[in-house]
């Protein structure tokens, strides 16, 4: 009978993992891979260096599968996420921040030009200022505006109480106003 | 640009552009740990706490609990002096414990 891999949790398929799966693996990765890129590029603002970041978090869990313990994690992403966020800071602890790439695609295109210059100008201040954050500000703004998470999730993947984040929260959104509303 | 009001600032964050990461992402990094070897040995801390979770202690409310039903079901079918009626020799305890005072 042919095996349903879609169809397997993420707690299954760590179990198989640990048992030598590759097909488990390539399923796991295929349903997350792009989540984490998402978050990784957030933090980097470069497609390679993201993708790599993405590549070393799956191959670390791939080499160490028994790093995973469920009896301790609650949810398999809560766990992940926490491992490429700290790549990411890592990443930006070994390397000099790059600078912001000059061409910023305009996505949509019925955007008159001049909006459209206006909108990718405020994007790039805004990511300058993130950038400029202090780093545990920038992780709760990155997981709870940009990935969507619930205040809650951001919070046990920072290991911070609830009131902690939504201070972190608010303090990053305060700066924010302040530097972009000069 | 005046004050920044916080409707539009959350907006602009939940508007951070990401460029697409390549198509065939998934398909490197599976094609990756294909050739890389897997440490399949867990870690001692955790083949020593898997082991103990196997063993569920029971919650101190329940030992609790199911002492002090034991407890009152013996006290309930053995009473202090139940010495039956047809069984006047029978030793009892309180006879027993006193037994050096009468001799006294």
């Amino acid at each position: 009978m042919a095996v349903d891999w879609a169809e397997k949790d993420d707690g299954e398929l760590l179990a198989l993992i640990q048992t030598g799966s590759h097909h488990a693996f390539g399923t796991l990765v295929r349903r997350h891979a792009d989540r984490f890129y998402r978050l990784a590029y957030r933090y980097v603002q470069h497609r390679e260096t993201a993708e790599d970041i993405v590549q070393d978090a799956f191959l670390k869990l791939w080499e160490g599968p028994y790093r995973w313990q469920p009896e301790r994690q609650s949810k398999f992403t809560t766990w992940f996420y926490k491992i490429v966020v700290n790549l990411c800071l890592d990443w930006r602890k070994k390397k000099r921040p790059e600078p912001l790439p000059e061409q910023i695609q305009l996505s949509d295109e019925r955007e008159r030009p001049e909006d459209a210059v206006i909108r990718v100008d405020e994007q790039r201040r805004l990511e300058t200022e993130i950038a400029a954050l202090p780093e545990r500000q920038r992780t709760a703004l990155n997981l709870c505006f940009s990935e969507g998470l619930s205040n809650q999730e951001a919070a046990d993947i920072m290991g911070v109480n609830l009131k902690a984040l939504q201070s972190l929260l608010m303090r990053a959104k305060t700066t924010l106003r302040e530097r972009l509303g000069e | 640009m005046s004050a920044m009001r916080d409707e539009k600032l959350e907006e602009m964050l939940r508007q951070r552009r990401v460029e697409s990461p390549s198509v065939n992402l998934a398909e490197r990094i599976i094609l990756k740990a294909q050739s890389t070897p897997q440490s399949q040995a867990a870690p001692l801390g955790q083949s020593i706490r898997r082991l103990f979770a196997e063993f569920h202690l029971p919650s101190p409310a329940y030992v609790l609990a199911g002492t002090l039903l034991v407890g009152f079901l013996v006290g309930f079918n053995n009473p202090f002096d139940s010495t039956p009626a047809d069984q006047p020799s029978a030793p009892s305890a309180q006879a027993f414990l006193y037994a050096d005072e009468d001799a006294l």
